[in-house]
This record gives structure tokens, C-alpha cells and sequence, in this order.
């Protein structure tokens, strides 16, 4: 599960109203490369929970990403400097193990072999 | 749910609470045929059934390529995944509610999650498109697939667009119909459930149960969701054919069974003719070969719990998939009765109805 994915994960079990951000417990995060691609990055930030994705890298062990959402004109910037690290925590950082966890209630959402698995117990829905 | 309504009249106001409860529960809640008929038998097939699905269909592949660049696509059902990457300038997320479906998509490579269409773990807005293709009709009550409509729209931004594709009622191979198993009204009945009368094909293809007189269900299937099946991609009919003949002689049994269980055969033949009429609920044979590895894992005991048959003439392993086929307009009626989207774009093609909504631009919030 990347970081991209993270940001849009919500916990629905019925009658929860803050089930977003999922807090990562990771045991295994790996990295894998992929291609840089700076207008997808800036299409991508209008999504983004900033705090959730912060919160996300760091519990991922990736704390370069500022505490503060850039305003436009970083992301318009010509220097990628911080596209370039928006790309690293989104796509490249990958929970491989460990668990997300409901923010209100505590339930934990297994993550095996970088598979969330997200479904609910029938008293759950 | 209207059915409910009507009992919950009678009865004290906890009563109707716990009516209410119950109906919501059967919306979001999976129910027994989908798990049996459904989630269990692609589970069981699952690489078999991956390995059969590749091609892909020229009118969902048109979709996804006329997306914009960057765009964010949500495959809700997403099967062994073969539309995820089609358009390599997007991001597609997929999920399935089948481990072992996502499993196959993950080993690809692809970013996927294991939940169900019809309750997507997903905030609000973050898809710039979603696709839904041959899921729906997996699922096996009216306001579930209403849902998994609902979930799909929910998780697209203002303006975004969602694909979604059925398998027909209108075969347009008809001899196809004869190698299926319609279901009896007995066996809609019992694993439809009796809470849901609206499911019954005889209620559903009434116009006077139309979704119009139901708006009583749409805030529980609105605040709920539920379960759903695994898509997967199987949208052209011949290509299931490929795998799936089985004599109609064979796989009906249970038909029998039914039939002869009942004293007044006049009357449930006038059933069964009615049934025959607007048919819409089957079983739909997989032939697993002997050959094949699955046989002797998940296949085994499926065999021996009498999920699965043994097919020795064409030495394979059959199994039933559960099938609300749709008839023409049924889908669209189906998605104009969710709020904030509009259909843009209907069409038929290899013996699918499909339809393209868009959820509209304004957000009232």
C-alpha cells in the first residue's frame, strides 16, 4: 500500500464519523522506484490531506515532507525540490506490513504482504 | 423494506426499531447466496478464472483512455485487475472483495486493497473516475446493487465520471439462457431472503415496484453499504461460454427438487411460467478442469461440502456463480434513483447494459 492509497482510506464502520486518517502501525515498509512525473504530483496535491500524509510518512519513517501544506507557488516552482519529495512519500513508500487503525475506534485493518484488507465484520456494517 | 414498513404498522415502536435494524442490516450485510454463490466460488477458481481473463473490452478501454492525464481511477470490483494500468498516464486503485483475486493483482504489481464494492473504505471525492465492470450483478437484492451505485458516485469528485457494465437479460446468444440455471422462486425466495420481497422477479418486474415507490429505502441504503462480489472481467458472454457449457439437464436438480416439494403443481408451474418470463435470477456454471492445481485445494472441499459438482464426461470441476442478469432499462432506472449524478452516456454491447453517470459539478456542501 502506498502512501497515495493511505490518503484516501477511511474507516466505515457504521456509525463512525472520523474515520480519517488511518494511523499506520508499520512493521515493513519497503521503497520501490518509479518514473518522476511533476504534473501528476500537482494534480495530485489538490487531493491531498497534507496533515494525514505527513503524519503517514513519518510513521513510515520518512519525516522530510514540511509540517506546513507549500503553498502554490512551491508546487509551481521549476525547482522540484519538493515535488520531488511529495513523489517519494506518495508512490515510492510502500507499507508491505503492519496494520491501519481507526482513528475512533481503535480497529485495527490488517496490511499483509502490502494488501490492505479492509472488510468489516457483519456487526460492523 | 417496503414490505417491512407495512409489518412494522402493526407493532409496537421497538418492534419497528428493530425492523428498521434488520432491513438495514440485510442491505449492508452480505448475504448467504453472495458468500456461497459468489465470494466462495471465485476465491475457489480464482487463477483459473484469472487466467481466462485477459481480453479486454474495447468500450471500457475507450473510457479509461479518454480520462485525463493524472487522473485518479477507482476499480470497485476490480477482479484479477486487467483494467488496472489501460491507461498508463492515470493511477488506478483497485479492490475486490476475493483475497485471492487481489492477491493475483498485486503480484502484478498493482496498487489494490481487499474490500467491498458495496461499503467502499474511502473518503469522499478523491477519484477523478470510478469503474464498476460485471459486479454488479453479483450482488443479489435491489437496493444492494442501488448501493454499490451510491459507493461508486460517493468516491468520485464534482464533475467526475463512472463506468458501469452489467451483464443483459437480453443474451445475444440466446441458446446461452439454456445452459443456465434459472432459479426458482422457492430458492429466490430462500436465499434472496424473505426480507427482501422487492428481489422477487415477479415484485421486481412489476412497474408499480418501481424505483419510485421506494424512497423509503434510500437514507438506510444511503448511511449503510454493504458487500459486495468480486468483478472481475468477464463482461463478454461467449468468453464465459468458453468455459462454462453445461448441459441444462444437468444443472437443474434443484428445480426438481423444488417442483417436487410442492402439492399444487398447477399453480407453481403458473409460477415457474411467470418466473420463465422475466427470468433474471441464475446460476451460471464454471467448468474448473481436473487438471488444473485449484482442483485439489479450495476444490476439494468444495467438492465435498456440495458446493461443486463433478462434471466426469468433461472432466472438470462445476461450480454455480450467482447471476442477476438486468433487463433492458433496469439499470438505468436503478442509477437515476441516486441523487447528484446523471447518466450521460447508456449503451449495449456484447450482451452487456452499461451506462456512464456523472456526478454533478456543484457540490450543494
Amino acid at each position: 500500500m502506498r502512501l497515495i492509497t493511505h490518503n484516501m482510506l477511511s474507516c466505515n464502520i457504521k456509525g463512525v464519523t472520523n474515520g480519517f486518517p488511518l494511523k499506520i502501525e508499520a512493521e515493513k515498509v519497503v521503497e520501490k522506484e518509479v518514473d518522476f512525473n511533476p504534473d501528476f504530483l500537482r494534480h495530485m496535491f489538490a487531493k491531498i490531506e497534507w496533515k494525514a500524509l505527513v503524519e503517514a510518512a513519518r510513521s513510515m519513517g520518512y519525516a522530510e515532507l514540511p509540517e506546513d501544506s507549500p503553498d502554490a507557488t512551491v508546487i509551481d516552482s521549476a525547482d522540484e525540490t519538493f515535488l520531488r519529495k511529495l513523489h517519494h512519500a506518495l508512490l515510492e513508500l510502500h507499507l508491505e506490513e503492519g496494520a491501519l487503525v481507526c482513528p475512533e475506534t481503535g480497529r485495527k485493518f490488517p496490511v499483509n504482504k502490502g494488501i490492505p484488507n479492509m472488510l468489516l465484520h457483519e456487526d460492523e456494517v | 423494506m417496503r414490505d417491512v414498513k407495512v409489518k412494522a404498522n402493526s407493532k409496537s415502536t421497538e418492534e419497528e426499531e428493530e425492523n428498521e435494524m434488520s432491513s438495514s442490516l440485510s442491505v449492508k450485510s452480505t448475504p448467504e447466496i453472495e458468500k456461497k454463490y459468489v465470494h466462495r466460488v471465485y476465491d475457489a477458481i480464482a487463477p483459473h478464472f484469472s487466467s481466462t481473463r485477459f481480453a479486454k473490452w474495447p468500450k471500457v478501454a475507450a473510457f479509461l483512455e479518454s480520462l485525463p492525464s493524472g487522473s485518479v481511477v477507482l476499480d470497485a470490483g476490480c477482479g484479477n485487475g486487467k483494467y488496472l494500468g489501460l491507461n498508463p498516464s492515470c493511477f488506478f486503485i483497485g479492490c475486490d472483495i476475493s483475497n485471492p483475486l487481489i492477491k493475483i493483482c498485486s503480484d502484478k504489481g498493482q496498487e489494490v486493497l481487499v474490500a467491498d464494492a458495496v461499503n467502499l473504505p474511502y473518503r469522499e471525492e478523491f477519484g477523478d473516475a470510478a469503474i464498476s465492470i460485471a459486479v454488479l450483478h453479483h450482488l443479489s437484492t435491489e437496493n444492494r446493487r442501488k448501493s454499490a451505485i451510491e459507493e461508486l458516485v460517493r468516491v468520485v469528485k464534482p464533475g467526475g465520471f463512472v463506468l458501469i457494465t452489467v451483464w443483459a437479460a437480453e443474451q445475444e446468444d440466446k441458446s446461452l439462457l439454456t445452459k443456465w440455471t434459472p432459479l426458482s422462486p422457492k430458492y429466490v425466495e430462500e436465499w434472496v431472503g424473505p426480507g427482501s420481497p422487492m428481489n422477487s422477479p415477479r415484485v421486481r418486474n412489476n412497474p408499480f415496484f418501481g424505483l419510485e415507490s421506494i424512497p423509503e429505502t434510500d437514507v438506510s441504503a444511503k448511511e449503510q453499504k454493504a458487500e459486495t462480489s468480486p468483478s472481475f472481467g468477464l463482461e463478454s458472454i461467449p468468453e464465459t461460454e468458453e468455459s462454462t457449457r453445461e448441459p441444462k439437464a444437468e444443472s437443474v436438480p434443484e428445480t426438481q427438487d423444488s417442483l417436487g416439494e410442492q402439492n399444487d403443481k398447477s399453480s407453481v408451474e403458473v409460477l415457474l411460467e411467470a418466473l420463465k418470463m422475466n427470468q433474471q435470477e441464475y446460476f451460471v456454471p464454471w467448468h474448473l478442469p481436473y487438471h488444473r492445481a485449484e482442483v485439489s485445494g479450495a476444490s476439494a472441499s468444495a467438492l465435498a461440502s456440495g458446493l461443486a459438482k463433478k462434471d466426469d464426461r468433461k472432466g472438470t470441476v462445476v461450480y454455480n456463480r450467482y447471476y442477476h442478469v438486468f433487463s433492458e432499462g433496469e439499470l438505468e432506472r436503478l442509477a437515476s434513483g441516486v441523487g447528484n449524478a446523471m447518466i450521460v452516456d447508456r449503451f449495449y454491447d456484447k450482451s452487456n447494459w452499461c451506462i456512464v453517470l456523472q456526478k454533478e459539478a456543484l457540490n450543494q456542501d
